[in-house]
């Protein structure tokens, strides 16, 4: 029975250093895959023209060699038709326009969230539970069903005209559908659940109410989940890409998602500037990738605890 | 007192309420009605008449909605497995390196952080014929370059792009969720399996994967439902007019219903997406309780 | 299969970069078939050294030896041992006849066998009825029982048990106990078992082996060890009331507490701690017997009085006193504030110098 046991220390030392090689060759070519899309946008932006097209593709380049022509040329103002006067990619223009959708998209759904968190975790009312449910199931179902019929509300509401649309209009309808998440009640009330009933019955003892209770103790408590609900939210407006693509009416309300796309194809000719469509690439990306290498902790944090359900 | 009680809970609930009204419930409800309407106009409110079979006829006869079906399954059905159990294995070879394992785990969640269109963008340029990284490395393996996304390129070749970008796009979450979920496994399982002399292939087919059986679940759940709403990844890749190498060649379910998205002053255009809309909510509905009801047999514990 | 431990050392590295020398240079032979308790406080190193033993931990320094074999280097799976967890770690969604068979199947035995080898087991522990359930079905006794089987399944060499009894409520554990000593003495396996409860360690094992800091106090039979310990630590940690130590001296080779004497000793004058047992305590009111104290409280279960005192201590904090226990046969009637004269037998005292090594 025994000499099933018995084993050569040195084979299995072998052995182990090699699987360590593979497993760390695994992971390190799994990087280059996740990587590659980046560096090749970034590469691609610093190239001229002449460097785009050439056979076979340059993969490495000095730094000497690197080019920002593509980034100037974004800013370089249309000489004529429609758009004269403007940058060809209003980068800056876009980014304004996402950040305040992103801003005030955010401000309202945190709003809304913390409320109903609070009186789905902490009041008893009738209908409670019916009324969760129901909410619940709403997230099953797909985004697309509603998007028609909230056109035609916010066209009925007089957000969208394409004669005199407003900026204040664009972005009351890019912001006000958008104030509610389920998800992130559920993810609140999570939280708010965890803080001991006693703490509720010591502040009700004390005369608190309600809502100075929610304020001056649940929310200062939830804070780190409230950070993270803050963090992903504002992050979704610079992926939103129909519903700004279907509300705006004039190239200035877009938002970066839109103006990105069908930019730096000539219509005429059907040729694309890839080099500038990649610098506008970049410049749409790297605000994102600013905002998570300053909250990398919380935003994987909270994407992680978003995963695993309960 | 009670009364009291429920007014107040209202109360807190109302902005929520009212805006779930106005933008979640009245929409759901209207899309049904509106979906059994014949030449509706949705500024004036009026129709021809009441058919509630009548959209989802013209839908379901509708070759290029055939067309959205199947590269929608196709795209839930490939992109799905893989990257699920692609991102397993990663999970678990981080397991295994606790020192490189904090840089690793920041590199592969790049893909969520990053604007879908862009990045599909940046993945078209890739694709190029000519100019681009991909034909080149497949190059050095003596391939010859691919017209992915060409005006001539196979289906074939444009669903493997689309295919690409997916798995790539969608890994990032997968493999931090299964990475957390490895660690709340309690490691005396696996110091017990090492006691029972288990192969690490052993250990990863009968102790990782049965006790992260409820999280698979999920994160199928999830990512086919993700994966049947596929637009964002064709929009990045192929430009939102074409939508394919050839017209509409590479157009899913959501785009199908997108494009009435202008035709709110044509008659019946809006019936014709309510009608779609609904039918993907259904396919996302079965095939989610298919997937519990599969699955409650195996996942057990 | 005896187990040798040489030299063994493991350092972990603590948050603040401290290093804590968890098993310090043990030196240890377990002897083949035989049946050791592995005793002290938590943090005392003995679940590191058993982890070590199995291999789930490599150690910093020093060899460990199965029979002649040495295993420093082996990883656990390779070593040939059971080991039963202290919360079992059965997988919770394997059925108790899948728990019991995957050691099994990984060893590639042969379908049959391993079949007849899972049911043999389940018999020994008493679940052969129990094969279908989860493990989430059974109390928490025969989880344990499912957790040896599992073990020995594969009749390992060596049989590692850490704390097995410690999750269980008081009646199960006494059970257990017996039910461990009953299957160890069937197999006649080496078995090493870890737990901080002196009497658990006392009435199960052939032998225990009491630590403290990663160091190995003393090593022998439990009564040996019990009635001889090696210092102050072992006599302090064996017996249940604690042994009572008092501030002594040896003066003219006469043993004083308080200035009263109890006993001789042919030793240099000093200072000593004097270790007496509980139940060293002999009445002896007739001869006014020199060693005397005034009774505080008494309490009286079954056929034993337990005497609480303490000595001319004038500590203002009652909290602070440092009560001393006799224990003493309940036939003698006597009440708090009583006056009691006592001899101590001899072979219950036992003298310590001040770093509390024996005299």
């Amino acid at each position: 029975m025994a000499d099933i046991y018995v084993t050569n220390v040195r084979t299995y030392k072998a052995k182990k250093i090699l699987s360590n090689i593979l497993l760390y060759a695994f992971l390190a070519i799994i990087a280059i895959i996740i990587l590659l899309p980046f560096y090749w946008m970034i590469l691609s932006s610093l190239k001229s023209t002449v460097q785009l097209e050439q056979i076979p593709p340059i993969l490495f380049m000095s730094p000497s060699d690197w080019k920002i022509t593509n980034y100037t040329d974004l800013f370089v103002l249309v000489q004529s038709g429609q758009r004269a006067g403007e940058p060809l990619f209003p980068f800056f223009t876009y980014m304004k326009n996402t950040v305040v959708v992103s801003i005030i998209t955010t401000a309202g759904t945190t709003i809304t969230t913390i409320l109903a968190a609070f009186a789905f975790a902490r009041l008893n009312f009738k209908g409670r539970d019916i009324l969760f449910a129901i909410l619940l199931g709403t997230m099953m179902v797909p985004g697309e069903i509603f998007i028609l019929t909230n056109f035609v509300t916010v066209y009925k509401l007089g957000w969208y005209s394409i004669l005199d649309q407003s900026y204040l209009d664009v972005v009351l309808a890019m912001t006000i559908p958008f104030m509610t998440s389920v998800f992130y009640i559920f993810y609140l009330r999570q939280t708010f659940k965890q803080i001991p009933n006693e703490l509720y019955y010591a502040a009700k003892v004390d005369g608190t109410t309600d809502f100075k209770y929610l304020l001056k103790v649940m929310i200062p408590i939830a804070m780190p989940t409230i950070i993270t609900i803050i963090i992903l939210n504002s992050m979704g407006a610079w992926s939103a890409y129909i519903w700004p693509a279907l509300i705006a009416c004039e190239d200035e309300y877009r938002l970066v998602s839109n103006g990105l796309r069908g930019a730096f194809t000539d219509t005429s000719t059907g040729r694309t500037d890839y080099g500038q469509q990649m610098a506008a690439s970049v410049l749409v990306t790297l605000p994102l990738l600013l905002l998570f290498f300053v909250f990398r902790k919380q935003i994987m944090r909270g994407v992680s605890r978003s995963g695993i359900k309960g | 007192m009670e009364k009291k009680n429920n007014l107040r809970a209202w109360l807190y609930l109302a902005p929520l309420l009212i805006l779930m009204a106005v933008f979640t419930f009245y929409p759901l409800i209207n899309a049904f009605i509106v979906s059994s309407y014949k030449g509706y106009l949705p500024l004036s409110g009026t129709a021809d008449g009441i058919d509630l079979f009548y959209n989802y006829g013209v839908i379901l006869k509708n070759p290029l909605f055939k067309k959205a079906v199947i590269n929608t399954f196709i795209i839930a059905g490939v992109s799905v497995p893989i990257s699920i159990l692609l991102s397993l294995l990663i999970a678990v070879s981080l397991k295994s390196i606790p020192k490189l394992k904090g840089a690793f785990q920041t590199i592969y969640f790049l893909p969520y952080v990053t604007n879908t269109i862009a990045i599909g963008m940046a993945f078209a340029f890739m694709f190029h014929e000519d100019y681009g990284v991909i034909n080149l490395v497949l190059g050095w393996f003596g391939i010859n370059p691919v017209n992915w996304l060409g005006g001539t390129a196979t289906y074939a070749a444009q669903m493997i792009a689309l295919l690409i970008l997916t798995i790539w796009n969608g890994l990032a979450f997968k493999i931090l969720v299964f990475t957390s979920g490895l660690e709340n496994i309690d490691k005396q399982y696996y110091d017990a399996a090492k006691i029972d002399s288990a192969s690490k292939w052993t250990v990863f087919k009968r102790i990782t994967v049965p006790l992260l059986s409820p999280l698979i679940l999920y994160i199928s759940i999830t990512s086919v439902i993700g994966a049947l709403k596929a637009y964002n990844s064709v929009v990045g890749l192929f430009g939102d007019v074409k939508l394919g190498a050839q017209n509409n060649s590479m157009i899913t379910i959501v785009a199908f219903v997108y494009q009435y998205k202008d035709g709110y002053t044509d008659k019946g255009y809006i019936s014709y997406a309510a009608a779609a809309s609904i039918i993907l909510f259904f396919i996302t509905a079965v095939i989610s309780i298919l997937q519990t009801i599969v699955s409650k047999k195996r996942v057990h514990y | 299969m005896e187990i040798k431990m040489v030299n063994l050392t493991k350092i972990f590295i603590s948050k603040g970069k401290k290093e804590v020398h968890a098993v310090d240079h043990v030196d240890l032979v377990i002897p083949s078939g035989k049946l050791i308790g592995l005793l002290g406080p938590s943090g005392c190193g003995k679940s590191t050294t058993l982890y070590l033993i199995a291999g789930l931990l490599r150690q910093t320094e020093g060899q460990i030896y199965f029979g002649e074999e040495e295993m420093s280097e082996t990883p656990p799976e390779k070593r040939g041992i059971g080991l039963v967890f202290q919360n079992y770690a059965l997988y919770p969604h394997m059925t108790v006849r899948e728990n019991i068979l995957f050691p099994l199947e990984n060893l590639r035995v042969e379908k049959e066998e391993a079949k007849k080898r899972t049911y043999d087991m389940a018999k020994l522990v008493g679940l052969e009825e129990m094969l279908d359930r989860k493990p989430k079905e059974l109390s928490g006794g025969q989880q344990q029982r499912v957790a040896i089987a599992r073990a020995l399944v594969k009749t390992p060499r060596v049989l590692l048990l850490d704390e097995p009894l410690s999750n269980l409520d008081a009646r199960l554990r006494l059970q257990t106990r017996e039910e461990i000593k009953r299957i160890q003495r069937e197999t006649k396996i080496t078995t090493v078992f870890v737990t901080h409860d002196q009497e658990e360690a006392m009435s199960i094992s052939d032998e225990i082996v009491v630590m403290k800091d990663g160091v190995i106090q003393q090593m022998g039979e439990p009564q040996a060890v019990y009635d001889k310990p090696a210092n102050l630590f072992v006599a302090k940690f064996l017996g249940n009331p604690q042994i009572n130590v008092f501030d002594g001296e040896i003066k003219n080779k006469e043993i004083l507490i308080e200035g009263m004497v109890v006993g001789k000793k042919d030793m240099p004058d000093q200072k000593i701690f004097v270790g007496v047992r509980p139940e060293a305590f002999v009445v002896d009111n007739e001869n006014q017997a020199s060693f005397r104290f005034k009774v505080d409280l008494v309490e009286t279960i079954g056929r034993d009085t337990t005497l609480i005192f303490d000595m001319q201590d004038d500590s203002e904090n009652i909290l602070d006193k440092k009560t001393f226990k006799a224990i003493i046969d309940a036939g003698f009637r006597i009440k708090a504030d009583d006056i009691v004269h006592f001899n101590i037998k001899p072979d219950k005292m036992h003298l310590f110098d001040l770093n509390g090594n024996i005299l």
